[in-house]
């Protein structure tokens, strides 16, 4: 199974693992880490934004968070997502 | 004022965040050195969001690309050109007026292409090699673009075969030559990092010295710098006076209803207008909103 | 169920807390009555060693049993031997059902979490932090913790609301007849500030040492007075934990910045002339605070009256430089601040009763002019959260916290906005811990946010220019914009931690966690 990582655990970072899911998983995402306990909605919400512009519709996400705000979260979802469909770098 | 321009490693969002509120009075959100290989893309990835919808006060935004000699710089540019939050483009290893002419060449391209107005993007050049730095008049000429030349530190010490000193004997010619080629040109010499990040006092005895040489304002690589570099570089008579002016052109434009500024017969843009109304803050003669 | 005057929630009764009283303003109750105290001692001539032979049998000359309330202070912080040592010793006995009173808890009484779960601990008032917090958070004692500052602590025991039935002192110096000092030994800890209380109240005062001097030690910070047992062991606790190395100021960047913003404050108010006073503070921006302070306080040529709280060598060489008259320490936290205690008589030891108790002829907190301190979050009035964090743990205690706010002129909490996703300033705290009528200004790294209530320290921040000021609409939508909106915390109706107010009202209870 093809997977891909982007990001890092240092602070205000996320690190996030997607892996190729089969047609018609849907979006699946798996959040952990200092922001879950309180921002677990905002963080389902962004990454599956970030997710549906991409026009990806089966996927696996997994997110361990160390206080990424929306803006970085989008960024790394987004990097992570394109080494999957690109081939690992 | 371009007296300090911070870099912040563009993988790393904490900096990308808060840097601006430092106060410097640019940054470099850096995708070459700071970042390593096999991070280029992330890291590109997350600058270009910082740009989108970061924040950046009232600094000064440019983004340090990878060299042309690379793989990533166009693909550099066409991630961070695009929007209007990035006032510049800081080039590393510009040994020559080609390599300019080569990054203005595709600046073009891709505002063109995106609706921004062509030579809207700004060309810092890092002059790192004997024959950038033997160049530099030429650089500095090659383009309207061309905002600023820069003296590499480590890369340009290396190409000249000798180590790196305290008293900095090394730079010396290079910093020297450095001026007079950019005030020739009518561009800003901005001087390299001071590395040594404990040692304040240093940074202010190289800052007073390079302040005399003539030098508009100093690359930062931490932000505890930037107090000591500005407290050396304050603003003078010269530059409070000419942020007046700007100032009141831009309140007269404004009361007139005119959307667009000009001082002196030229036009002035709105970031411009911004870091007037920074000089004459950090003089104290304009109010905090 | 009833509201405070800061519109929590409180109930009438608790169980295993009792009947509460409703915190009506920071200022509002005074008391009434006469103070409590320990039992009346008598010891003849015929006793001139009060030592016995080990922990055991100094428990058991104590008369402590199943049921009782012990204390202990936490001089010794990280490097405590002593609490464990006596628990484990209970545990060993078969004396079970004990309320626990410390003055803190650190990370290395986590040992207590066994006792905890097998009944010899049934109860603990005071902090509560790290994996015992945890476990109280998620339900794991059967009564709930109390929280009280320091000067609540003191006052409770004066007025009778809690009484200690045998106090265990861990003593860095002690004689065989029960003087005790913490400036000399090789446990040394400098100020027993937080002890004093226990010795003066308690049934029966138990002096543990690891560095026996003949008769009679001195200097003397407790005396025989109190003293009714002593025990000799081989180590009270470990150097490397009772004392840090030398307090550096912070480098950090955003550290930095905060605390620059919060000098400029204080230079901008009317406090900032000769003869101010300030709370010292150990962590990063504090400490930063002080330095910028010291810059400004040279430039000025002003000196400062006094510095008062937990000491570091930072404050020492203040001392030493005569940028500071005095200070008085409740705590010393390095190697510099034990020997300058020892040694400097401009350098004073002082109790938690001086320092805060909100219910005595006066403490120091009523003579400063500044205190900087931390906070979990900030509300939009103001009101400061210490005790819980942002998923609703219990996880540090009160401290200082109310009594400094309540006294100081000029109560500053610097804080950076964001700790990572989670902001300092919401529209509601999850609990609180000190009102806002108390708390006069926040500052971060986006700038200075005043009390609207303090309308002079507006006027005097107006008149300088280039100070950053943010209003607190303005910070709170700021931090809502960065991070987002928040997930409620799901808790089960259970209170599992009361917080009292100076005065011994409930100023908010915590609610035990929904398990995950």
């Amino acid at each position: 199974m093809n997977t891909a990582q982007a990001g890092t655990l240092e602070s205000m970072d996320c690190l996030v693992t997607v892996s190729e899911a089969p047609q018609g998983t849907g979006v699946k995402i798996q959040i952990a880490g200092s922001s879950a306990a309180r921002f677990k909605s905002a963080m389902e919400k962004k990454t599956a934004e970030v997710i549906a512009s991409m026009d990806v519709k089966d996927i696996e996400i997994s997110i361990q968070d160390n206080g990424a705000l929306d803006i970085v979260l989008g960024a790394r979802v987004e990097a992570a997502v394109k080494r999957l469909m690109g081939g690992e770098r | 004022m371009r007296r300090t321009m911070l870099y912040l490693p563009g993988n790393n969002p904490n900096m990308l965040t808060r840097g601006y509120l430092f106060g410097s009075d640019g940054l470099v959100l850096d995708l070459e050195d700071a970042v390593a290989m096999a991070e280029k893309d992330t890291a590109r990835i997350l600058v270009q969001h910082f740009l989108k919808q970061g924040e950046f006060g009232s600094c000064e935004v440019t983004v340090r690309i990878n060299g042309v000699d690379t793989e990533y710089w166009k693909d550099d540019l066409a991630a961070v050109v695009p929007f209007p939050a990035l006032q510049g483009i800081r080039a590393p290893k510009v040994d020559d007026a080609a390599t300019v002419k080569i990054i203005d060449e595709e600046l073009s391209i891709i505002e063109d292409k995106n609706g921004i107005p062509v030579g809207r993007t700004k060309i810092f050049c890092l002059l790192e090699t004997a024959k950038g730095i033997w160049n530099a008049f030429d650089i500095a000429s090659a383009s309207p673009r061309v905002a600023a030349i820069i003296p590499g530190g480590e890369d340009l010490t290396a190409d000249l075969k000798t180590s790196r000193s305290k008293e900095g004997t090394e730079l010396d010619w290079a910093r020297r030559m450095l001026v007079f080629a950019a005030r020739a040109a009518g561009v800003d010499p901005i001087d390299t990092v001071f590395p040594r990040v404990t040692d304040d006092a240093g940074l202010r005895k190289e800052t007073e010295f390079i302040k005399q040489l003539g030098f508009e304002g100093k690359s930062v690589i931490h932000p505890n710098q930037i107090p000591i570099i500005h407290d050396v570089f304050n603003p003078t008579e010269q530059e409070i006076e000419k942020a007046l002016k700007i100032v009141a052109a831009a309140k007269e434009a404004a009361e007139r209803g005119q959307g667009a500024v000009s001082v002196d017969g030229r036009m002035v843009d709105i970031p411009v207008v911004k870091r007037a109304e920074y000089t004459l803050l950090k003089a104290g003669l304009l109010e905090v909103k | 169920m009833a509201k405070n005057a800061l519109g929590r929630e409180i109930p009438e009764f608790i169980e295993g807390y009792g009947k509460t009283k409703l915190f009506q303003g920071a200022f509002a109750l005074k008391p009434e009555g006469y103070r409590a105290g320990g039992k009346i001692r008598c010891v003849n001539s015929t006793c001139t060693d009060k030592r016995v032979s080990d922990i055991k049998a100094a428990i058991a000359a104590s008369g402590l049993k199943s049921g009782m309330t012990v204390s202990f202070h936490h001089h010794l912080r990280n490097g405590d031997f002593v609490v464990n040592m006596v628990i484990d010793a209970c545990a060993e006995m078969g004396i079970k059902d004990l309320t626990l009173f410390p003055t803190a808890l650190f990370g290395v009484h986590k040992k207590l979490i066994e006792h905890i779960k097998s009944g010899v601990i049934t109860r603990i008032m005071g902090s509560v932090n790290g994996p015992i917090g945890q476990l109280v958070s998620e339900g794991g004692m059967d009564v709930p913790v109390v929280l009280r500052s320091h000067g609540g602590r003191p006052r409770a025991v004066a007025s009778g609301d809690v009484h200690i039935d045998v106090a265990f002192i861990a003593a860095p110096t002690a004689d065989q007849y029960g003087n005790i000092c913490g400036t000399q030994g090789k446990s040394a800890c400098g100020s027993l500030g937080y002890a004093f209380t226990d010795a003066q109240f308690a049934d029966c005062v138990v002096a543990i040492t690891d560095n026996l001097q003949p008769y009679p030690a001195a200097p003397i910070s407790m005396s025989q007075l109190s003293v009714d047992i002593v025990v000799e062991v081989p180590s009270i606790g470990d150097p490397a934990g009772i004392v840090s190395g030398t307090t550096k100021v912070t480098r950090d960047p955003l550290r930095l910045l905060i605390a620059r913003y919060a000098s400029e404050l204080i230079e901008a108010s009317p406090y900032f002339k000769e003869g101010i006073s300030f709370q010292t503070g150990a962590g990063g921006i504090p400490l930063a605070v002080t330095a910028f302070m010291k810059e400004a306080m040279i430039k000025k040529g002003i000196k400062a009256s006094f510095g008062l709280g937990g000491i570091t060598g930072y404050f020492v060489e203040l001392l030493k430089e005569g940028l500071v008259e005095r200070l008085m320490d409740v705590q010393s936290f390095d190697l510099e601040a034990v020997r300058s205690i020892g040694e400097n008589p401009k350098h004073i030891e002082i109790s938690a009763d001086w320092y805060a108790n909100p219910w005595n002829s006066g403490a120091a907190v009523n003579m400063l002019d500044v205190v900087i301190l931390g906070a979990t979050e900030v509300d939009v009035n103001f009101n400061a959260n210490v005790n819980t964090e942002a998923d609703g743990a219990l996880l540090h205690g009160t401290g200082g916290h109310q009594d400094t706010a309540a006294g100081a002129k000029l109560t500053i909490i610097a804080q950076p906005l964001l700790r990572g996703r989670i902001p300092c300033v919401t529209d509601n705290v999850y609990s609180v811990t000190t009102p806002g009528e108390v708390v006069d200004a926040i500052v971060t790294e986006y700038g200075i946010t005043v009390n609207p209530k303090r309308k002079d320290l507006l006027d005097a921040c107006s008149a300088v220019k280039g100070l950053p000021l943010v209003a607190m609409e303005e910070l709170v939508s700021r931090a809502h914009k960065m991070s987002g909106p928040t997930d409620p915390v799901e808790t089960e109706d259970r209170i599992i931690g009361v917080v009292e107010w100076r005065d011994g009202t409930v100023i908010d209870v915590v609610k035990q966690l929904k398990a995950k």
